[in-house]
């Protein structure tokens, strides 16, 4: 196994560990409700799902729709999975599992 | 603090989308690592101790092309920043009342979709539980070393005789992102939400798509400051 690539990995595994727990580790105080900490961090969450649902769904678009059909299956089976009892593993599992028939419905055809 | 097998089990189960999202995704980074020249070892080393997805496909890139270890490990770092949000973001939603006693060991899991899992659960009104995040962040872990083992033992052409398995398969991060982000999504995150997207799309199109995460987070999580 190659050393500069141990080095490589150890040294990003490293960081990776210190930004995922050391922050959680030396907070050593709550962030005053309201505070402009608080409010930095709550919105922290909801900003990186959209971040990372927009980066996941962009590649689909851009430059040209790979496949729009598809696309739209899966994105309406998750929402209309997710509704009813707010299930995140029902909707992923419909979603997936409605773009591959999709896909494979227009493949057929 | 909620030190449970039944918590356990839970985080287990709902890591469930996790596991059926990093399989395939890691599966492709160890037929791509064999492809661009590592053993298996090496492909399976760089998940157990990277264990950041995107990373890992530049980390190939960057070895491949001759960039010093020192550089690439620095660009792999870079890429990863964002993760200091988590853990605070986190621990926020949790309360004034939740244990980081082993957030050493189980916020090595914090992965994205982790946290955004995690994040849901408690928006759902699902108490903190350091052993939920220990099967949550164990379960996805292992998805992704056991993903990357068998692409690295399969090689390439594994998924090629079922593209519509292959395609609904590549969906999966994507509707697992949706999912967690109507598990948060309510009138007061709206606009965090909204930056976010605008900023992310903004980005991704202008610069590149490590600089629109960059930009829809930050952008988002700034948007949060602004009172109503």
């Amino acid at each position: 196994m190659s050393g500069g690539l141990i080095l490589m990995a150890v040294l990003a595994g490293a960081a990776n560990w210190a930004f995922r727990a050391l922050p959680t580790i030396l907070m050593r105080r709550e962030a005053r409700p309201g505070g402009l900490a608080a409010r930095f961090l709550a919105a922290t969450g909801p900003a990186a799902m959209a971040t990372l649902f927009v980066a996941a769904l962009l590649p689909e678009l851009a430059p040209a729709p790979k496949a729009p059909v598809p696309l739209l299956a899966g994105l309406a089976a998750t929402v209309l999975a997710f509704l009813p009892r707010r299930s995140v593993v029902a909707a992923t599992l419909s979603g997936a599992l409605a773009y591959g028939l999709a896909f494979a419905v227009m493949s057929a055809g | 603090m909620t030190t449970s097998r039944p918590a356990f089990r839970a985080g287990l189960f709902a890591a469930l989308p996790i596991v059926l999202g990093y399989a395939p995704i890691a599966f492709s980074f160890g037929v791509a690592a064999t492809r661009a020249g590592l053993t298996g070892a090496e492909a399976v080393m760089l998940s157990v101790v990277i264990y950041a997805g995107a990373s890992q496909f530049l980390a190939l890139a960057l070895v491949t092309s001759g960039a010093p270890a020192l550089v690439a490990a620095f660009t792999l770092i870079a890429m990863n920043v964002r993760h200091v949000l988590y853990g605070p973001a986190l621990m926020r939603q949790a309360g004034s009342g939740a244990s980081r006693r082993h957030a050493w060991a189980w916020a090595w899991g914090l992965t994205d979709e982790v946290f955004g899992q995690a994040l849901g659960a408690l928006a759902r009104g699902q108490r903190f539980s350091e052993s939920y995040m220990f099967g949550l962040g164990l379960a996805a872990y292992m998805a992704w070393i056991g993903g990357t083992a068998a692409g690295a033992w399969a090689g390439g052409g594994a998924l090629d005789r079922w593209p519509a398995v292959s395609a609904g398969l590549g969906f999966m991060l994507t509707a697992l992102f949706l999912a967690l982000l109507l598990s948060v999504l309510s009138r007061a995150t709206l606009r965090p939400v909204a930056v976010a997207a605008l900023a992310c799309t903004a980005g991704s199109l202008a610069l590149s798509p490590a600089w629109g995460i960059l930009a829809g987070m930050l952008g988002g999580a700034l948007a949060g400051l602004l009172r109503r």
